[in-house]
């Protein structure tokens, strides 16, 4: 399975959904566009990308759907000719998260809909609070920094 | 918001390049996805109108490799620079962990840039986000124009660097300054995530 997660209590409800719901992907983001948990995707440039554009489509649906109907629209749903894209609000403690979901006929919009219910619950269960990052990296990080950028920009 | 995996060690940050309209935001994401090589970059998303000029925003994944043992990653955003895209800059500069401001150096965009200047911070305060603790560079784009036409660092520093944020002279269209830049607010927000700092925040 090629699930990939930035918090460890994302993957039991997210490996659960993703077999329950059988989608091609599944990405847990926060509304900024950061990954929290994926599945499906082989490359992490590619996850930011589609965790970037589900953001923008999520942002802009909220802001369409107040100035429509007075309210957020709470989920998405497109229909293409070969894959569907399943885009929802999942509250969290720490705040409301989003679930991106990508599938094809080995599922329907239904399902989608009556697992994202138990994912939000899982979830609810599980996420914690917002914790603030700890120290992660050694102080003297710039040397290897200034290292990395030379190699990506050809200078070193 | 970093997010930091401490089981698959893993860092990924938010830097959003914030600036007045046509000041060079995008340019900078071009330059930056023309030098780094395929393995390390993911596709640069651009939602822009038809004559482009940004829409909602440019978007250029990054992957730094690994810095104190850490997987690194960087998404790069630029935000739409016209007046009128004030919310869409709203949405983007959500859980930013750093910000390039990046201003037009010539003589007659001065105005545009303190509007510019005012309206992020107005944006961050917005989101509850005190701006003297976000971390912050200015970047004085198009200094390769006749010296007739641009201000000097100098006089920018003055009107725009009241802060004292580390500031860089560019000509993003060509790459001077541009990796500089990038360079400088990458050990910002990184600094955050070491033990000078983040025991602070």
């Amino acid at each position: 399975m090629r699930m990939s997660v930035a918090a460890s209590w994302v993957e039991a409800p997210l490996k659960q959904f993703v077999d329950d719901a059988r989608v091609h992907y599944a990405v847990l983001l926060h509304p900024s566009g950061q990954v929290l948990g994926q599945y499906g995707f082989a490359r992490s440039v590619d996850v930011m990308t589609a965790c970037a554009l589900a953001a923008a489509i999520d942002a802009s649906s909220r802001a369409l759907g107040m100035l429509v109907e007075g309210k957020a629209f709470p989920s998405l749903h497109y229909a293409g000719r070969e894959r569907q894209i399943f885009l929802a609000e999942v509250p969290a403690p720490g705040g409301r998260l989003l679930l991106l979901a990508v599938f094809d006929w080995e599922s329907s919009l239904g399902l989608l809909q009556l697992y994202h219910e138990e994912f939000r619950a899982r979830v609810g269960e599980m996420a914690p609070p917002i914790a603030h990052n700890a120290p992660a990296i050694a102080a003297d990080f710039e040397k290897e920094l200034n290292k990395n950028l030379a190699v990506m920009f050809g200078r070193a | 918001m970093s997010l930091v995996n401490y089981a698959t060690r893993e860092i990924t940050c938010k830097i959003v390049y914030y600036g007045p309209g046509r000041s060079g935001k995008t340019t900078n994401l071009h330059y930056i996805y023309g030098q780094v090589p395929s393995d390390r970059k993911g596709q640069m998303v651009s939602l822009a109108t038809q004559t482009d000029r940004t829409l909602f925003f440019d978007f250029l994944p990054l992957d730094l490799g690994t810095i104190s043992g850490f997987t690194t990653r960087f998404q790069l955003y630029t935000v739409p620079g016209q007046v009128y895209y004030q919310a869409t800059r709203k949405l983007v500069l959500q859980g930013a962990d750093g910000v390039v401001f990046v201003a037009d150096s010539q003589s007659r965009q001065l105005a545009e840039n303190i509007e510019s200047f005012q309206d992020l911070h107005a944006n961050l305060a917005d989101h509850g986000v005190d701006a003297r603790g976000v971390p912050l560079v200015i970047q004085y784009n198009k200094q390769d124009l006749p010296g007739d036409l641009i201000l000097p660092v100098a006089e920018l520093e003055d009107q725009l660097n009241f802060r004292g944020v580390p500031s860089y002279s560019a000509d993003a269209l060509h790459g001077p300054g541009v990796f500089e830049t990038l360079r400088g607010i990458s050990e910002l927000v990184l600094r955050r995530l070491s033990p000078t700092t983040a025991g602070g925040r």
